[in-house]
C-alpha cells in the first residue's frame, strides 16, 4: 500500500514528536489517516502497525477503544451531536431527529454509502450494542453520530460538522447546520464579564481587540512572567506554588505544589510534564476557551512549570473533539518556538524545552492521569494501579511525570507574577485563587464565570450572576462540580462546622462543597428546574458512564452498564419494586473498589439521586418482581406487561427455594 | 546448583487476621495470605505474569503502622505496632508485604467486596456450565459457591459477544464466558513473546481478539487455555471430549525433548484425553509447548505392536524370548551390535548395558535427535534422556558417533546380529537390504516401521505414559516417569523385556520390580547412590552439574 507523499511526511513528522517510543505515535497516525481517507480500514491498521513496528492487534485495540476512530466511512459531512446531560436538557435528542430528517437519514438503520461490498465491513470489529452507530444518508453526503459531551454545556445544544463547531443550535435551524460555513469556535466575540467576577485566567476571554496570536499576547505583557521565572531557582518556584495554596482544577483538588515536590530532582530518569487538556467531565467547558482564545497563557504556564519541575519534554494532551483547538495550539507553539520561548537555551536561560500537542480521540477516561499516560504511550487508556504507578515516580515511560490541568497550569503564571503569598490572598484559606465556574442547564444566562474561590454562594451564582431560573420555574437540583459530583437538592440544609447552611448559602469552594457531601470537582455546575425528571436525568448520566467505562476492572465495567439498563427500563415503564434498592446497591459495590476514580464518578450520581429523590424512583419502580425461574421473561416483556405471571409452583410463589432453607 | 549461598532474606512482621507472622521481604500480599492459610480468590493474578489488578476479586483490608507525633510507630498493648487501617479495600495481588502491615481477609468489608465482584462477573456470564469444558475446574464456579448469591437480581438482557471463535488452530474462544482478566494477553506478550492477542471494543463490550490477519498460532497457545480461569478459552482438541472430573491425573514428565517438562496426564479407562503442564520452577515453570502437549495420540494408534512376532507370526512371549536368546547367543562376543535409544529410561538403559555386557557387545550407541532450540523452552536435544545414556555408558561423549561403525559392520557382514531398542535401524544409515543380511535382528518397539517388519524376533514394548522409570534432563536433573495408562494387550514394560532377554542369554538375575533395578543401578553407578524411585519425588532432584553448551 502506497500513501501520498504529503501524508507520509506528516506521518514522519508526527513520529518525530515521540523520541522515546514510536508506539506513542499510534493515535496521531490514526488521526492523520482518518483525516486523509475518512476512515480506518483493515489495511490501515496493518500499515500503521508495520510503520510503528507493532503488531496489528496493538492498533486494532486502539481503533475499537477510541470512539472517534471509524471502521467504516462516514458521510462527506459528518455531524456529531452532543448527547450528554446539558445538551439533552437543551433539546439535543430532538435536534438529532431534526438533523436526520433534513439530511435524509433514517436513524436506527445505518447503511453504507457506496455499496457494502466495496468496504471491508466484516472486519469492522465493533459491538453494535455499544454506543450510537454512525448513520449515513443514502447519497453519502451526510452522516450523523450521537456523541458524548463536547464540552460546551453553557451553549447547549452543540454539534460539530466535520471540524467546525456550532453552539446554541435551535431545532428549527437544523437544516442550516448541514451547510455550516463558519465555526463558532473561531468566531471572535466580545462579552463583558459579570461585575461579581474576578478575571485572572479568563482576563482575555471575549476581550475586545484580543487575538490569540503571540504578538497580541506579548503586547499585553505576555511571557514576562516566564522571564521572571528564569531569574528564580526551580526549587523556589515549587515553593512559591506551595505557598500559593493552588489546588488542582481538574477535579480532585490536590495541592499543586505538593504534587510537584514529589518529583525527585537529579535522578537518572528524565522528568516529563503533561498538560491534561482532555476536558471531558460533563458540565465543564473552561479549558476550551483558554485553548481557543488564549493559548499562549497556557504555554507560558507550561514552560514555567516545566522549568520548576525540571522537565525538558512536555506534551499537551488535548481532547480529540477540539480539532480547532489543537490547530490553534500547534500554531501557538510554532510561534513560541520561533520567538525562542521553546527549544534550546530558552531566552538565554540555559533551559531546554520542547512541547508537542497530542490529540486524544474521544475517550473520557483519558482525563484520568494514568489513563492519559497510557493513552500517550499509544495504548488503550487503561488507568494504572496505584501503588505502584504513581505518576510522580513511575509515569510516562516509567519516568517521573507531572500531569496538570489546563487551568492549573495557567494559574502558575499568575503565581509567579504575584508571588505565592500574594496569590494566596485571593479566595479563602485552603481554597485560594480564582475558579472558573461553568454553569449550564435551566438558568437564564448559562456560561463561564471566573470568581474568587468561595467569594460567591451557590444561590448568588444562580440567581444573581446567571440571572435566576428560567421564567416561571423553580430550582429542583444542582450538580455543583461536574457530572460525577453528588447532586444537591433544593431546600436541603447542611451541617457545616456546627452551622446549618442552606443550599443557596453554600460558598462555592472546595472544602464547603465537600462538607456538604458533594465536591467542587471541575467547576461544572448543572442546574435543574422543577420540570426535570430525575430518573431521566440520572439515566442520561448512566448512559454516559456506561459508554465511557474503559472496561478494565470488573465493578465499573459491569456495574455502569447495569445501572444504565435499570434506569432505562424504569423510564420505559418496566421498573420493579426492587430496582431502587438494587440501583443503590450496585453503585455501592462499585465505589471504592475500582482501579481509578471513575468508579466513584459513575456511582456517585446514582447514589445521590436515589437517596435524595427516592420517591421519584419508587414511583417508577412499582411492578412486582417477576419470578426468577421459568416462565422465561425478557426486559421487553417487563416493559410491556403489568406483571409477569408466575406459574403456580408446589412451593410458594414460583420462586425456587434454594440453599439450606430448601432442605429444612 | 549454585554453590554461592545467598544472604538469608530479611523477614518482615505482618499481621494477618489478627495473628502476627513473618514473611521474607518481597513476598506478595496475596501469596503471604495463602501461606497463612487464608487463600484469597483471584482471577487476573498469576504468579508468573505481571499484575494488572483488574479483576478486583482479591480485595482485602490493609493497614500500615500508625505513626505518632514523633513519626515513630505507636506501640499497642500487645507490644506490637498499632495498625492504622486504610478505609478503602486494597488489592492484594500487586503489593509486597511491608514491616508492620496489617491484613484482614475475613472482615465484613472484604466479604462484601467479594460478593459484589462475583455478582458483577456473573451478570453477563452465560449459565452454560453443563456443557462448558471448564466446569469442574472453573474459578467462577468455585468462587460463586463461596461468595455468590443463589438468586440473581439481574433482570436485563445479557451482553452478546462472539462464541465458538477459532482464535487459532488449537484454541477456541467463547467471549461471553470471558471475565477479561487479560491473563492470555499477558502470557502471549510476556512469556510467548508474540503479542497477538488484545482487547477490542470498550467497557462491558470489551472482547478478547486477534487481528483478522493473525491467529493465535504460537506453539505455546494452549498455555492460555490452562491459565484461563474460566471457560472462555478452551482447547479445540480437548473440548467436549471428557468431563474433567472423570480424568485420572498422573504426574509425569514430557519426553519430547531434553528439558523434561513436568506434566500431568489426564486419562480415563486406558485412554489419554489431555496433557497439561505441572509447575516445576527448576524445569518448565508452569508452561509447555503445544507440540509436546498434543504429542500423545500415537499411543492410542490402532497399529500399536501388541504381540511378540517371530518370522511374521504372532508367538507366545516365552517362545519369542527363548528364540531371541538363542539367536543372540550364537554371535555372543563377536558379530553383534546394539542400537539403543536416548528415549529409554535410566532403568532400561542400565538393563540394556547389562545385556550388552552379557553378550559381549562392544558396538552400541543411541540415535541422536538434534533440532533448533526455540529460544523459549524447547532445547536442541530432542531426546529426553541423552544425559542418562551418557552416564550409563550406552553412548559416548558424542551420541551417535558409533552408529556409522555399526552400519559399516552390518554392510560388510562383520555384524551378523543386531539388537534395536525402540529405534529404526533404517534411519541409522542402513537399508532394508542391509538388514535382510542379518542372521538375527531382535527388535523392541511400540509402532511398526521398516526395522520391525524385518525383525527375526519382535517384542512389543510400552510407551512413555505406560511405564515407570527415571530420566536425566539436559541440566542434569533426575526426574520420574509414572504410568498413566496400561500398555496395549500383550505389550510388556521395556525393562522387563530386557530383564527376560538377559535371563535368556545368561540365566536368572533376581529382578522382580523396577525398584530392584534402580537399587542395583544405585549400587553400581555412584551418581545414583542413596537414591530410589520414590526419593526422586514429583519434582525430581538435581543429580549432575552440567555446564550449558558452549561453556564446556
Amino acid at each position: 500500500m502506497t500513501i501520498p507523499p504529503e501524508l507520509a511526511s506528516k506521518i514522519d513528522e508526527a513520529i518525530s514528536h515521540y523520541p522515546v517510543s514510536k508506539r506513542s505515535a499510534s493515535l496521531p497516525l490514526l488521526h492523520l489517516w482518518q483525516e486523509h481517507y475518512g476512515w480506518i480500514s483493515k489495511d490501515a491498521v496493518t500499515w500503521i502497525a508495520t510503520k510503528l513496528e507493532l503488531q496489528p492487534i496493538n492498533i486494532l485495540e486502539l481503533v475499537t477503544f477510541y470512539p472517534m476512530f471509524r471502521q467504516q466511512p462516514a458521510g462527506k459531512k459528518h455531524i456529531r451531536v452532543c448527547r450528554t446531560l446539558s445538551c439533552q436538557m437543551a433539546g439535543s435528542y430532538e435536534l438529532r431527529e431534526a438533523l436526520a430528517k433534513a439530511a435524509g437519514i433514517h436513524l436506527g438503520g445505518g447503511h453504507m454509502p457506496h455499496g457494502d461490498q466495496e468496504h471491508d465491513s466484516e472486519h469492522a470489529v465493533h459491538n453494535p450494542e455499544h454506543g450510537s452507530p454512525i448513520t449515513v444518508s443514502a447519497d453519502g453526503e451526510y452522516s450523523i453520530e450521537f456523541v458524548e459531551c463536547l464540552a460546551s454545556c453553557g451553549s447547549a445544544p452543540v454539534a460539530m460538522v466535520n471540524d467546525r463547531f456550532k453552539e446554541n443550535i435551535k431545532v428549527e435551524e437544523a437544516a442550516q447546520l448541514l451547510n455550516l460555513a463558519q465555526s463558532d469556535a473561531t468566531t471572535p466575540r466580545v462579552q463583558q464579564p459579570h461585575p461579581r467576577e474576578h478575571r485572572l485566567i479568563f482576563k482575555n476571554i471575549d476581550r475586545e481587540g484580543w487575538t490569540n496570536d503571540l504578538d497580541c499576547y506579548v503586547r499585553d505583557g505576555g511571557y514576562e512572567d516566564l522571564k521572571k521565572a528564569f531569574t528564580m531557582k526551580p526549587e523556589d518556584l515549587v515553593e512559591a506554588v506551595k505557598k500559593s495554596g493552588l489546588r488542582g482544577r481538574g477535579g480532585a483538588g490536590f495541592p499543586c505544589g505538593v504534587k510537584w515536590s514529589f518529583i525527585k530532582r537529579g535522578g537518572p530518569k528524565p522528568t516529563y510534564l503533561i498538560c491534561n487538556a482532555d476536558e471531558s467531565e460533563p458540565g465543564t467547558f473552561k479549558d476550551r476557551y483558554i485553548i481557543h482564545q488564549d493559548p499562549h497563557q497556557l504555554i507560558e504556564g507550561m514552560i514555567i512549570s516545566c522549568f520548576a519541575v525540571g522537565a525538558n519534554l512536555a506534551y499537551l494532551y488535548v481532547r480529540g473533539e477540539f480539532p480547532e483547538g489543537a490547530q490553534i495550539l500547534e500554531k501557538a507553539l510554532a510561534e513560541a518556538r520561533e520567538k525562542g520561548f521553546l527549544g534550546k537555551n530558552i531566552q538565554g536561560s540555559g533551559f531546554d524545552l520542547e512541547i508537542y500537542v497530542h490529540r486524544g480521540a474521544g475517550a473520557y477516561i483519558c482525563g484520568e492521569e494514568t489513563g492519559l499516560i497510557e493513552s500517550l504511550e499509544g495504548k488503550r487508556a487503561y488507568p494504572r494501579i496505584k501503588p505502584p504507578y504513581f505518576p510522580a515516580v513511575l509515569g510516562l515511560y516509567q519516568c517521573p511525570t507531572i500531569v496538570n490541568n489546563v487551568e492549573t497550569l495557567c494559574h502558575v503564571k499568575h503565581i509567579v507574577r504575584m508571588g505565592g503569598e500574594e496569590y494566596a490572598k485571593i479566595g479563602r484559606a485552603n481554597n485560594t485563587g480564582t475558579r472558573i465556574l461553568c454553569v449550564s442547564g435551566d438558568v437564564q444566562r448559562p456560561g463561564y464565570y471566573e470568581v474568587e474561590v468561595g467569594s460567591i454562594t451557590l444561590g448568588e451564582l444562580i440567581n444573581e450572576v446567571c440571572g435566576g431560573m428560567k421564567e416561571g420555574r423553580s430550582l429542583k437540583a444542582v450538580i455543583p462540580g461536574g457530572s460525577s459530583a453528588k447532586v444537591l437538592k433544593a431546600g436541603e440544609t447542611y451541617k457545616i462546622k456546627d452551622q446549618e447552611v442552606r443550599l443557596e448559602d453554600l460558598p462555592m469552594d472546595f472544602d464547603t462543597l465537600a462538607a456538604a457531601g458533594s465536591m467542587a470537582g471541575s467547576g461544572g455546575v448543572i442546574v435543574m428546574d422543577d420540570t426535570r425528571d430525575m430518573v431521566a436525568t440520572l439515566n442520561n448520566l448512566n448512559d454516559f458512564y456506561a459508554h465511557e467505562s474503559c472496561g478494565q476492572c470488573t465493578p465499573c465495567r459491569e456495574g455502569s452498564l447495569w445501572m444504565k439498563k435499570i434506569t432505562t427500563r424504569m423510564l420505559e415503564g418496566g421498573g420493579t419494586e426492587q430496582d431502587t434498592d438494587t440501583l443503590k446497591n450496585v453503585a455501592d459495590n462499585i465505589a471504592g473498589k475500582t482501579i481509578c476514580a471513575f468508579g466513584e464518578a459513575c456511582s456517585w450520581p446514582t447514589q445521590s439521586f436515589v437517596l435524595k429523590f427516592r420517591e421519584e424512583f419508587m414511583a417508577k419502580s412499582q411492578k412486582a418482581l417477576p419470578p426468577p425461574m421459568p416462565p422465561e421473561y425478557t426486559p421487553g416483556e417487563l416493559v410491556k406487561n403489568d406483571a409477569i405471571p408466575a406459574i403456580p409452583a408446589p412451593r410458594g410463589n414460583g420462586r425456587e427455594i434454594m440453599g439450606p432453607a430448601a432442605t429444612r | 546448583m549454585s554453590t554461592e549461598t545467598a544472604a538469608p532474606p530479611q523477614m518482615l512482621n505482618v499481621q494477618i487476621n489478627g495473628v502476627w507472622m513473618q514473611f521474607p521481604k518481597g513476598t506478595r500480599v496475596i501469596e503471604a495470605c495463602g501461606q497463612a492459610g487464608s487463600f484469597i480468590p483471584r482471577y487476573c493474578y498469576h504468579p508468573k505474569l505481571s499484575s494488572p489488578g483488574n479483576c478486583r476479586m482479591c480485595l482485602i483490608e490493609m493497614g500500615m503502622p500508625k505513626m505518632g507525633p514523633d513519626r515513630k510507630p505507636v506501640i499497642g498493648a500487645d507490644g506490637k505496632a498499632e495498625i492504622g487501617w486504610i478505609p478503602r479495600p486494597q488489592i492484594s495481588c500487586a503489593q509486597d508485604v511491608a514491616e508492620g502491615m496489617g491484613i484482614r481477609t475475613d472482615s465484613a468489608m472484604v466479604q462484601e467486596c467479594r460478593k459484589g465482584v462475583m455478582e458483577f462477573l456473573l451478570i453477563n456470564h452465560p449459565l452454560d456450565c453443563p456443557i462448558c469444558d471448564q466446569a469442574g475446574e472453573c474459578r467462577l464456579q468455585e468462587f460463586s459457591m463461596e461468595y455468590g448469591n443463589a438468586q440473581s437480581r439481574f433482570l436485563e438482557r445479557k451482553v452478546k459477544k462472539p462464541k465458538n471463535v477459532e482464535l487459532g488452530p488449537r484454541v477456541t474462544l467463547d467471549a461471553e464466558r470471558c471475565v477479561l482478566c487479560s491473563r492470555c494477553i499477558r502470557f502471549m506478550s510476556e512469556v510467548a513473546k508474540d503479542d497477538v492477542l488484545g482487547f477490542v471494543d470498550r467497557g462491558s463490550f470489551s472482547t478478547i481478539a486477534c487481528h483478522p490477519d493473525r491467529t493465535l498460532d504460537s506453539n505455546y497457545s494452549l498455555n492460555t487455555v490452562d491459565i484461563c480461569p474460566v471457560g472462555a478459552l478452551t482447547s479445540s482438541d480437548f473440548r467436549f471430549k471428557m468431563r474433567v472430573w472423570f480424568l485420572k491425573e498422573t504426574k509425569t514428565i514430557d519426553v519430547n525433548d531434553g528439558l523434561g517438562a513436568n506434566i500431568t496426564v489426564g486419562a480415563r479407562e486406558g485412554q489419554i484425553y489431555r496433557v497439561t503442564p505441572r509447575e516445576n520452577n527448576d524445569v518448565n515453570g508452569v508452561w509447555i509447548p503445544d507440540s509436546h502437549r498434543l504429542n500423545f495420540k500415537y499411543l492410542a494408534r490402532e497399529d500399536r505392536l501388541k504381540d511378540p512376532v517371530v518370522a511374521g507370526k504372532v508367538t507366545e512371549w516365552q517362545q519369542a524370548l527363548a528364540l531371541a536368546g538363542e539367536q543372540l547367543k550364537k554371535h555372543s562376543g563377536g558379530a553383534i551390535a546394539m542400537i539403543a535409544s536416548a528415549r529409554m529410561t535410566n532403568e532400561e538403559l542400565f538393563m540394556a548395558k547389562r545385556l550388552a555386557k552379557a553378550l559381549g557387545i562392544t558396538r552400541l550407541d543411541v540415535v541422536p535427535r538434534d533440532g533448533e532450540p526455540d529460544g523459549i523452552m524447547i532445547v536442541a536435544d530432542r531426546n529426553p534422556n541423552t544425559t542418562g545414556a551418557k552416564l550409563l555408558g550406552v553412548t559416548g561423549k558424542q551420541p551417535g558417533a558409533r552408529l556409522a561403525e555399526i552400519a559399516q559392520g552390518v554392510k560388510s557382514g562383520a555384524i551378523k546380529a543386531l539388537i534395536c531398542l525402540g529405534e529404526d535401524a533404517t534411519k541409522c544409515g542402513l537399508t532394508v537390504e542391509d538388514l535382510r543380511k542379518l542372521e538375527a535382528l531382535v527388535v523392541t518397539d511400540i509402532l511398526p516401521n521398516q526395522t520391525t517388519a524385518l525383525a527375526t524376533v519382535l517384542l512389543p514394548a510400552s510407551g512413555w505414559a505406560e511405564k515407570r522409570g527415571s530420566m536425566i534432563n539436559v541440566k542434569g536433573r533426575l526426574q520420574r516417569l509414572n504410568r498413566a495408562i496400561e500398555p496395549p494387550r500383550n505389550a510388556h514394560d521395556d525393562w522387563e523385556i530386557l530383564r527376560d532377554l538377559i535371563q535368556a542369554v545368561s540365566g536368572s538375575n533376581g529382578l522382580y520390580l523396577i525398584e530392584d533395578v534402580f537399587k542395583q543401578m544405585a549400587g553400581e553407578v555412584k551418581e545414583f547412590a542413596g537414591l530410589s524411585l520414590s526419593k526422586i519425588g514429583d519434582l525430581g532432584v538435581p543429580l549432575l552439574e552440567i555446564q550449558p553448551k558452549g561453556a564446556e
